[in-house]
C-alpha cells in the first residue's frame, strides 16, 4: 500500500516537473532560445540541487512518510515542522501581513495553531496596504534578515523576483508537496505563482471583483415592468458597463433618496482596478508593445474615464470619497440596489455570516440578508484586484520552516478553514474551496457565491505585472483622481500617459519592453 | 634654611600645580567620558545620515533598480527644478503655512487678550483650549476626516441649519480647493491654542503700569492696542510665526491622513511628495535632492526672517 502511494507520488511529482519543463521550452525553438532555455533549465536545476542539498534530510524524511501514508501536505509540513524545531534550527518565524483583519486570522487562528502543532511561534508584523511593499525592498536591501515570510501581491511579483527578494519555492515543493495540491488551485491563481517558469509563491487570497444586486428589487415585478417599459429589455445582472448605468440610473431615479441604484469605490485609492478592468474590456492597452509608449489615452480611455464620471451622478451624492467601508456601510443599510464590483468579503457581510465574532463588531448590521445575488464584472470580464501569496524571503535564516508554514497555510485542508474564517478577508482560491459542501451551506446562496467567483476566476483579467506594478497602479489611482476632481478626461488621461512614459524610462526602456511582452503572453493580460 | 625652604616652597608649588594640572586635566578627560556618548549618538543620527543622504542626493540610488549608485551630479536637483509635482507641492505648502499662520495668529492673540484678564472659569477654559495641541496629528486628522464627511459630517449639517436647506458639499477629494480648506481649518483647529498660550504668556510680561499709564492719558483701546501690547508682543510674536513656520512647513500627517495628495497630485505638500518619491517610489536620490533643495530653501526664509525681525527687536 505504501509502496502503491510512493510511487502514485513520485509519478505525479514526474507529471509536475514534465509540465513545467514542457511549459518552458514550449515557446520558440530556434537555436538561440533553445540554448538560452537549456542554460536557464541548468541554472534552475542548479540552484534547485543546491536547496535540496541544504534542505533538512530528517524533515524530508519526515514529509516524505506522511505524504506516503496519508499524501497531506499540511501533515507533512507539520512534520517536517517538528523536525525542525526538534533539532533547534528555529523557534519563531515572522510573516509580515496587511494590517486590520487579514492579519487576524494569522494571529488569531493560523499563527496559534500553528504553534500548538510544531512548537513555533509566528510572529505578525502588520503594515498598511502601501507600505507592505516598500517594507519588503528596505528589508531586502539592508539584509536584516527580519521578515521569513511575505506576502506578495501578485503585481508585485516581477519586482520581488527581478530584485532577489523572493525564493523560489520548486525545491521545497518538489520534496514537501503533494503535487495534486497545486493543481487543486485555480489556473488563474496557480499561473500568478509562476514568473519566469519558477514558483516563487503559494495563493493565499482569491480575489477578483464581483458585483453584487439586490434579488427582492431586481425580481419585484413592479421594478421589472417598469425597466421594461422604460428601456425595453429584461431588469437583470448587467452585462455591459452601459446596461449597469441602466440600470443603476432606474433605481436612483426611482428610489432616491432612500435607495440608490448602485454605488463603486470611487475613492481614487484603488481606483485603477476599475478602470483597469473596463479600459481592456473596452479594448484598451497599456503600451505599444514596439515602442513601449503608453497608450492610456485611447478611445478606450476617453471612453472608460467619460463613463466612470458619468456614472458617479447616479450613485449616492459624496461617492468620490467612499472606498471598501463607505461602499459595505450603504450597501449593508439597503441604500444600494447594486455594487458595481468589489471584493468577495461582502457576500459574507450581507449574510452576517460570523456576526458574533469579536472581530466583526465593526460591521453594521445587514438589512439584506437572504436578498443578494452576485454577477460576474460588466464586460463578461473579472478584474483580478490583488491577492496575496505566502513566499519566503530570500533574506530569511529560516527559510525552509517559512515554507513549510506557507505549505502548511496553503493546502487544501488548512485553507478551507481559512477562508472560512468570517474575521478573515481571505478568499476562495483553490477549486476544493468553489465545490466545498461545507462553504456553500453557509447561507442559502453561497453555492451561487462561490459559482460567481469560480466564473470570475475563469475569465479574470489581471493586474498589470510587470516591475514597478505598484507606480503603475498609483499613476492610475492619481489619474482617476485628478479626473474625478474636476480635470479634463483628456488631461487626466495624457498626465497618466506621462506617468506611465516616466516609469518606464526610469526602468529601462528594454528591460520593460521585455517585461511588457512576458505579461502580455499571459492569459487574462487582455481579454482573449 | 630660608634656601632650603625656598626650595621646598618651589618645589611645593611645582608640586601643587602639577596635581591641579592632572586634576584639570582628569576633570576634562572625564568630561570627554561623559559627553562621548552622547557625541557619538549625534554622530551616528544626526550628522552620519545628513552626510549620507546628501551624498546620495548626487546618485541615481532608485532601490527598485540594481546598481544605481552611479554618480549623476546635480541632475537629480535640476530634475526637482524641471518638476510640476514640485512646484505645485511648494505652492501648496507655502499657501497652508501663511493662510494657516496668519489665521491660528489673529484667533490666538483675540483670544488671549479676552482670557488675560481675570475672567470666572479660566481655570478650565484654558487647558481645554490646549487639547488640541496634545492630541496626535493622525488622530486629529481622523476625526476631522469624519466631520469632513459630506453625508455624515457635523460640519455640513451646521451648514444644513446656517442656511436653512440641506448642504451637500464634498470637501475631500473631490476638488484641491475645498480639499485645502479642509486641511487648514484642521490644522488651524490643532495649533491656534500654541499660538494662544504663547501670545498669553507674551502678554503676561507687558508691565501693567503702561496700561495704566495709558488709560491715564486717555488712551483709546485700540491706541493702548496699537502702541503697547503690539510693541510689547514683539518679539514673542516673531518667534512664535518662527516655530509654527517651521512646524507647518513640515506638513505631512493631515495630508496622508485625508487626501493622500489626491484629487490627482494636487494637494501634495513638500514633505509628502518627499516620502512618496522616496518611500513608496523608492527613488532615493531624487528624494534626497528633494530634502535639500527643501532645506536650502527653508534656511534662506529663516535666515531672512529673522535678520529682518528678531535682529531687528534686538536692535
Amino acid at each position: 500500500m505504501d509502496q502503491s502511494r510512493d510511487r502514485k507520488y513520485d509519478e505525479r511529482l514526474y507529471q509536475f516537473v514534465e509540465s513545467r519543463v514542457k511549459r518552458m521550452m514550449a515557446a520558440s525553438i530556434d537555436r538561440r532560445s533553445f540554448l538560452k532555455k537549456s542554460a536557464a533549465a541548468t541554472a534552475v536545476g542548479i540552484g534547485a540541487a543546491s536547496v535540496r542539498a541544504s534542505l533538512t534530510p530528517s524533515a524530508v524524511s519526515a514529509a516524505r512518510k506522511v505524504l506516503q501514508q496519508s499524501g497531506d501536505s499540511a501533515e507533512a509540513a507539520v512534520a517536517a515542522a517538528r523536525k525542525l524545531r526538534e533539532e533547534g534550527q528555529v523557534e519563531k518565524l515572522t510573516i509580515i501581513s496587511e494590517a486590520g483583519l487579514q492579519a487576524e486570522d494569522l494571529k488569531v487562528f493560523s499563527g496559534p495553531l500553528w504553534k500548538e502543532l510544531t512548537g513555533i511561534e509566528l510572529e505578525v508584523i502588520e503594515k498598511p496596504f502601501d507600505e507592505i511593499f516598500p517594507t519588503m525592498v528596505q528589508e531586502h536591501l539592508a539584509g536584516t534578515g527580519a521578515i521569513d515570510i511575505l506576502q506578495v501581491v501578485p503585481a508585485w511579483l516581477a519586482d520581488c523576483v527581478t530584485q532577489g527578494i523572493v525564493e523560489p519555492l520548486n525545491p521545497y515543493i518538489e520534496q514537501y508537496m503533494n503535487p495534486a495540491d497545486l493543481d487543486d488551485i485555480h489556473p488563474t491563481y496557480r499561473d500568478l505563482m509562476n514568473y519566469g517558469g519558477q514558483i516563487y509563491g503559494l495563493f493565499d487570497d482569491g480575489d477578483t471583483l464581483i458585483g453584487y444586486y439586490r434579488s427582492d428589487l431586481f425580481e419585484d415585478p413592479v421594478h421589472q415592468d417598469a425597466f421594461r417599459q422604460q428601456h425595453g429589455k429584461e431588469l437583470g445582472p448587467p452585462a455591459t458597463w452601459e446596461d449597469y448605468d441602466l440600470i443603476q440610473t432606474y433605481f436612483t431615479e426611482a428610489l432616491a433618496p432612500e435607495i440608490y441604484g448602485g454605488a463603486s469605490q470611487r475613492n481614487p485609492i484603488q481606483s485603477n482596478h476599475w478602470f483597469s478592468q473596463e479600459f481592456r474590456v473596452r479594448g484598451g492597452k497599456f503600451f505599444d508593445p514596439e515602442t513601449m509608449q503608453a497608450t492610456l489615452d485611447s478611445e478606450a480611455g476617453v471612453a472608460t474615464l467619460t463613463r466612470m464620471l458619468e456614472s458617479n451622478k447616479s450613485m449616492p451624492p459624496g461617492v468620490e470619497q467612499w472606498g471598501f467601508v463607505e461602499v459595505l456601510t450603504a450597501w449593508l443599510q439597503g441604500q444600494l440596489a447594486m455594487v458595481g464590483c468589489t471584493w468577495p468579503p461582502y457576500a459574507r457581510f450581507s449574510e452576517e455570516y460570523g456576526k458574533d465574532t469579536k472581530q466583526m463588531e465593526w460591521v453594521p448590521p445587514s438589512t439584506i440578508s437572504g436578498n443578494v445575488k452576485y454577477f460576474v464584472m460588466p464586460g463578461g470580464w473579472s478584474q483580478q484586484a490583488s491577492g496575496f501569496m505566502l513566499n519566503v524571503s530570500a533574506d530569511s535564516k529560516a527559510k525552509e520552516a517559512a515554507y513549510l508554514f506557507s505549505q502548511w497555510a496553503n493546502s487544501p485542508t488548512i485553507s478551507l478553514e481559512r477562508v472560512l474564517l468570517p474575521y478573515s478577508l481571505r478568499d476562495p482560491f483553490r477549486i476544493s474551496h468553489y465545490e466545498s459542501q461545507e462553504y456553500r451551506s453557509k447561507w442559502p446562496n453561497a453555492g451561487l457565491y462561490l459559482d460567481t467567483l469560480r466564473a470570475s476566476a475563469d475569465n479574470c483579467l489581471l493586474d498589470l505585472i510587470m516591475p514597478a506594478a505598484h507606480d503603475f497602479e498609483v499613476a492610475m489611482d492619481q489619474m482617476f483622481g485628478a479626473a474625478q476632481g474636476g480635470m479634463p478626461v483628456e488631461e487626466a488621461l495624457a498626465q497618466g500617459n506621462q506617468a506611465f512614459n516616466d516609469l518606464v524610462e526610469r526602468g529601462g526602456r528594454d528591460a520593460m519592453k521585455a517585461a511588457y511582452a512576458e505579461f502580455i503572453k499571459l492569459k487574462g493580460a487582455y481579454p482573449a | 634654611m630660608s634656601v632650603t625652604s625656598g626650595s621646598v616652597t618651589a618645589a611645593s608649588e611645582t608640586h601643587r600645580v602639577g596635581r591641579i594640572q592632572s586634576f584639570a586635566g582628569r576633570r576634562r578627560f572625564e568630561g570627554w567620558l561623559m559627553v562621548a556618548p552622547a557625541i557619538v549618538v549625534f554622530l551616528a543620527l544626526g550628522i552620519f545620515p545628513l552626510i549620507y543622504s546628501l551624498v546620495i542626493s548626487f546618485q541615481r540610488r532608485d532601490l527598485m533598480r540594481a546598481n544605481t549608485n552611479e554618480w549623476v551630479g546635480f541632475a537629480n536637483y535640476s530634475k526637482a527644478l524641471r518638476d510640476d509635482r514640485v512646484w505645485n507641492a511648494l505652492q501648496n505648502t507655502i499657501g497652508l503655512t501663511v493662510f494657516g499662520i496668519a489665521i491660528e495668529f489673529v484667533l490666538g492673540l483675540g483670544l488671549a487678550l479676552i482670557l488675560v484678564d481675570e475672567l470666572r472659569g479660566k481655570r478650565f477654559i484654558i487647558p481645554i483650549l490646549m487639547l488640541p495641541v496634545m492630541m496626535v496629528p493622525v488622530i486629529v486628522a481622523l476625526i476631522w476626516r469624519m466631520l469632513w464627511d459630506n453625508q455624515y459630517g457635523a460640519i455640513n449639517q451646521i451648514l444644513s441649519w446656517i442656511a436653512g436647506h440641506d448642504v451637500n458639499i464634498v470637501w475631500l477629494l473631490t476638488d484641491k480647493n475645498r480639499s485645502l480648506v479642509a486641511i487648514l481649518v484642521t490644522q488651524v483647529w490643532q495649533w491656534m491654542p500654541f499660538m494662544f498660550l504663547i501670545m498669553l504668556a507674551g502678554l503676561a510680561g507687558i508691565s501693567p503700569d503702561l496700561y495704566e499709564a495709558a488709560a491715564l492719558d486717555g488712551a483709546s483701546w485700540w491706541h493702548t492696542f496699537r502702541d503697547i501690547t503690539l510693541p510689547g508682543l514683539a518679539n514673542v510674536i516673531a518667534v512664535a510665526i518662527l516655530f509654527r513656520a517651521m512646524d507647518a512647513f513640515k506638513i505631512f500627517d493631515l495630508i496622508f491622513m485625508m487626501t493622500k495628495g489626491q484629487p490627482g497630485t494636487s494637494t501634495e505638500t513638500v514633505s509628502w511628495y518627499i516620502y512618496d518619491r522616496g518611500r513608496q517610489a523608492l527613488e532615493m536620490g531624487y528624494a534626497a535632492a528633494l530634502s535639500f533643495l527643501f532645506l536650502i530653501f527653508v534656511t534662506i526664509v529663516a535666515t531672512i526672517y529673522i535678520s529682518r525681525f528678531l535682529r531687528g527687536h534686538e536692535a
